[in-house]
């Protein structure tokens, strides 16, 4: 049975539309990214699951049971903040007793609780400290534990790791899930990086608008994204837009523009004739010579980034693609070169053209 | 242990909270709101009375209106004059560092623990033009229009500082100092970039200082009083309009023809302050200070060598010489005049009166205000709670005797007046300090990230606990903070209690009061020292006490 379903969720501030129609199954046991740009309605999500939202309609489910009604404390699913929210007035070790004390845990069966966990999370010597005294990657780590010593069912993480350098972030990805994996944890992991997400989830949830637009293992929404907004969202693409040609089924499709450029993508099922927008990850485009191209551009702008370098090129009408080389290959192209870029098909995706326009699709604010 | 769980549980229950919350607010309509503004049902019950009595006779009415007018022209001299001398020492206060720091900040405070009634006296024997004057006192003023200004930057001057540093504090420096690396002299940063952000605080500062003025009763009385006994007759005929309500509600226990005019009076002073707050909030938020223009030579002259020095030094001579000098002048009047006896029964009965009025007055305020203040914080979404902390300011600048002859006529309608005048004067002191108690903690409330609670409560805790383990510990100086100000206000209260109970009033003010009435001058002086000395000792236990209790978290 899955542990959280979220059942047509709707709630708006005003104007603003936080949750429209918000549907979502998370497993016993999954470790759920909920991936989307600022405003796209995550933190409400997880506190609509909380229960420090109320939804304006809509049902949640924690473990099989209607909680919707129900009040945060009686729901057993631990929200982790931003920005960890330890209690400035108590200690480390204090901030973990918390949950513990206040379900009236027997003193010893909580000590051993405490020991465990400033083990767990390398705090023992600081058990002592106030928050204020413990760098960024310790208080998350306290805010951690003080989370688990409750022994909740759901762990809801609000951008666990926006507040740390960006090193410890990388760092403390791996460590995260495999402790929320050890402990049989089900947990939802609210980002806006899709690096995070693509790393640490067993399924991402891409959200936008208050709306889930998919929902997948990473590589299904990383190869065969729903629309062009969650290609470019999950993991940056170049697009085309243009007509299609032909889109015999099994094979490939063809898209043509209205000056004649002719490029190629996966088989789909959209009709001959009707407008339609190519998207290609940008770690799927290659530079390679003339002959095989199916675009050709000039080099308008590299930029190192030390394991890659990024190049722009200018493809004149068809707009600018960007292109990633190994850094190895960092002195074969200079800027005002002419290059031909071309793609595996199969990687290619091809989408009816959005209704608002393209740049209304793809937009992110 | 079982017992205290059960109670947790059952406070926790959904129906137990709506009924509590219900209970809070009813609390504060019928027992803040109400009652402070009954009187002006007055006119509409009885405006014939109004109309034959006052409005028709031109020698009550021009009694009215050069009282209030007076009023109003103290109240707009003494904030200008408070905000001018109180700027350059909140930004002493806050922007440098300098040693006796902490010694200057809790000077500014001290004529707040001073109840009025001993302010009121101090300055006059201070001021006062006299034949015979006490040794190092300045004895200057013949005007009791001066004299009053110059009493009340005493007990407002506090305030503005108070408010200008809190809103400064605010301020984030930076600001400033990009301005100065762009190449603005320091006067032209702090005037054209931080003083454009002060509106705030500024209009907090006017509020509060302009209501105090308009509304203080007890000291203006004692210092009016003592002038005239120093031989300045004048004083005896010099009203304000809080001052007037007091005289004519001591009159009309005899002679009930008053009361007419006393309502209107009571009813034009809460409309006027109530306009004015109103307009002060727009304009000061509205208006928009001809700051932008710039002279870059002579700003950066006044910006070096001598002038800021001036400026300080200034400012803090104004401190010493017009606010605490004054306020403390009477230790020196008690030394230098000829000794009597003072009747110690008589006043240790007011004292111990005073403090069991403002003890729990106090208590009553913070079982009820905190979670007042908590509801309004935390339903910011909801119409209700902004108009209810609209409402909650207006005790605060109702002059207080026109609030408390407003009570006088609410809880005589209600017939309790007669017995229990105990129960009467302690609701009408909750009335006029249950709003600082309220600011005070809501101001703190706001200042709490509410993603602490948040936490507590899906870490499994019940509203009670998360409000007892993580935010009461964060808010408890704001508590403290304002429990003091509701004691003291109480304690030093004169125009509301006699405007409650009339000359029944047994409270130590009120004695002070009909002691200077009486001529007995240093006996006067002398229970206003036993009375600074009592509450000041009262404030150190507390701070003492709450410190304490903060070093062992």
């Amino acid at each position: 049975m899955p542990s959280i379903i979220l059942r047509d969720i709707k709630k708006s501030y005003g104007e603003v539309v936080a949750a429209d129609d918000l549907d979502l199954e998370v497993e016993n046991g999954e470790y759920l990214c909920l991936l989307g740009p600022t405003g796209a309605g995550k933190t409400t999500a997880l506190r609509i699951i909380a229960g420090l939202t109320k939804p304006d309609s809509g049902q949640v489910f924690l473990d099989g049971r209607d909680v919707t009604d129900l009040e945060p404390e009686e729901r057993n699913a631990v929200l982790l903040s931003q920005r960890y929210s330890l209690f400035p007035t108590m200690t480390v070790a204090e901030n973990i007793l918390f949950g513990p004390s206040i379900r009236k845990v027997p003193e010893l069966d909580s000590r051993k609780t405490l020991v465990e966990l400033l083990d767990l999370v390398r705090l023992t010597k600081r058990a002592d400290s106030y928050p204020r005294e413990l760098s960024g990657g310790m208080q998350q780590r306290n805010a951690l534990a003080r989370a688990l010593a409750t022994n909740p069912d759901v762990l809801l993480l609000d951008e666990p790791l926006r507040a740390l350098d960006a090193r410890l972030r990388i760092d403390l990805r791996h460590e995260l899930r495999s402790l929320a994996k050890a402990l049989g944890l089900t947990v939802i992991h609210v980002t806006h990086d899709q690096e995070e997400a693509m790393v640490m989830a067993d399924r991402i949830a891409v959200i936008r608008n208050g709306h889930i637009v998919q929902i997948g293992t990473p590589r299904e929404v990383f190869d065969d994204p729903v629309s062009p907004f969650v290609a470019n969202f999950v993991g940056q693409s170049n697009f085309f837009v243009g007509n299609i040609l032909c889109s015999r089924d099994g094979r490939m499709t063809t898209v043509e523009d209205d000056k004649g450029h002719v490029v190629f993508a996966r088989s789909s099922e959209i009709p001959v004739d009707s407008k339609a927008v190519v998207a290609i990850k940008v770690g799927n485009t290659r530079v390679v010579k003339r002959s095989d191209a199916f675009v050709m551009g000039t080099v308008e702008r590299t930029l190192f980034e030390g394991r890659v370098v990024h190049l722009d090129v200018n493809a004149g009408e068809l707009g600018r693609f960007s292109v990633k080389l190994p850094a190895s290959r960092r002195d074969q192209v200079a800027v005002g070169d002419e290059v031909g870029l071309n793609w595996d098909i199969p990687k290619a995706s091809v989408f009816p053209y959005p209704e608002g326009g393209l740049e209304e699709e793809l937009r992110v604010d | 242990m079982k017992r205290m769980d059960w109670v947790v549980d059952f406070i926790s229950r959904k129906g137990f909270r709506k009924g509590w919350t219900v209970f809070i607010i009813a609390f504060f309509l019928f027992f803040v709101v109400i009652p402070t503004l009954y009187v002006v049902t007055y006119a509409f019950t009885d405006w014939s009375a109004i109309e034959t009595t006052v409005l028709s006779k031109p020698e009550t009415m021009s009694v009215i209106v050069n009282a209030v007018a007076a009023s109003f022209e103290i109240a707009a001299i003494v904030t200008v004059i408070d905000f001018l001398a109180g700027l350059p020492v909140a930004w002493i206060l806050v922007r440098k560092e300098f040693r006796g720091k902490e010694f200057l900040d809790t000077l500014i405070d001290m004529p707040l623990a001073v109840p009025t009634a001993a302010l009121g006296f101090s300055a006059a024997v201070f001021w006062v033009m006299n034949p015979d004057p006490v040794p190092f006192s300045f004895s200057v003023i013949s005007s009791p229009f001066f004299l009053i200004i110059l009493l009340h930057i005493v007990f407002s001057y506090p305030y503005m500082v108070r408010s200008l540093a809190a809103i400064l504090e605010e301020i984030d420096d930076t600001y400033e100092v990009a301005g100065r690396t762009l190449g603005a002299s320091r006067l032209t940063a702090a005037r054209t970039i931080t003083l454009p952000l002060f509106r705030a605080g500024l209009a907090t500062g006017v509020i509060l200082c302009f209501s105090r003025s308009m509304s203080e009763t007890g000291g203006t009385m004692i210092a009016l009083s003592t002038m005239a006994n120093l031989g300045i007759g004048e004083a005896a005929n010099f009203f304000t309009g809080s001052t007037l309500i007091g005289e004519w509600r001591s009159l009309v226990e005899n002679d009930p023809t008053y009361a007419p005019s006393l309502a209107f009076v009571s009813i034009l002073l809460i409309a006027l302050a109530l306009i004015l707050l109103i307009i002060l909030k727009l304009v000061i938020m509205k208006f928009h200070l001809p700051l932008r223009k710039v002279w870059p030579m002579q700003e950066k002259m006044l910006s070096r060598g001598i002038f800021p020095k001036m400026k300080d030094g200034g400012a803090l001579l104004f401190l010493a010489l017009i606010v605490l000098i004054p306020s403390f002048f009477i230790f020196t009047y008690v030394l230098f005049s000829d000794p009597a006896s003072l009747d110690m029964g008589a006043l240790s009965y007011a004292l111990g009166y005073s403090f069991l009025v403002a003890g729990v007055v106090t208590v009553i305020d913070i079982a009820l205000g905190i979670p007042f203040a908590l509801y309004i914080t935390k339903h910011r979404d909801r119409a209700s709670s902004n108009v209810l902390d609209v409402l909650v300011n207006v005790p605060l600048i109702v002059p207080t005797a026109a609030l408390g002859y407003s009570l006088f006529l609410f809880w005589g309608s209600t017939g309790l007046t007669g017995g229990a005048s105990f129960v009467v004067l302690t609701l009408a002191h909750v009335a006029f300090t249950y709003p600082l108690v309220v600011r005070n903690v809501a101001g703190a409330v706001e200042e709490i990230d509410p993603s602490f609670e948040e936490t507590a409560r899906t870490l499994g805790a019940k509203p009670i606990q998360s409000f007892h383990r993580v935010l009461y510990p964060l808010i408890k100086s704001s508590i403290l903070a304002g429990a003091i100000m509701a004691f003291t206000r109480s304690l030093g209260e004169t125009g509301a209690t006699q405007a409650v109970l009339g000359s029944n009033a047994l409270t130590a003010p009120v004695y002070i009061v009909s002691l200077v009435k009486a001529d007995e001058l240093y006996q006067a002086g002398l229970a206003c020292i036993i009375l600074i000395i009592v509450s000041y000792i009262f404030m150190l236990v507390l701070r003492y006490l709450t410190k304490k209790r903060k070093e062992a978290i």
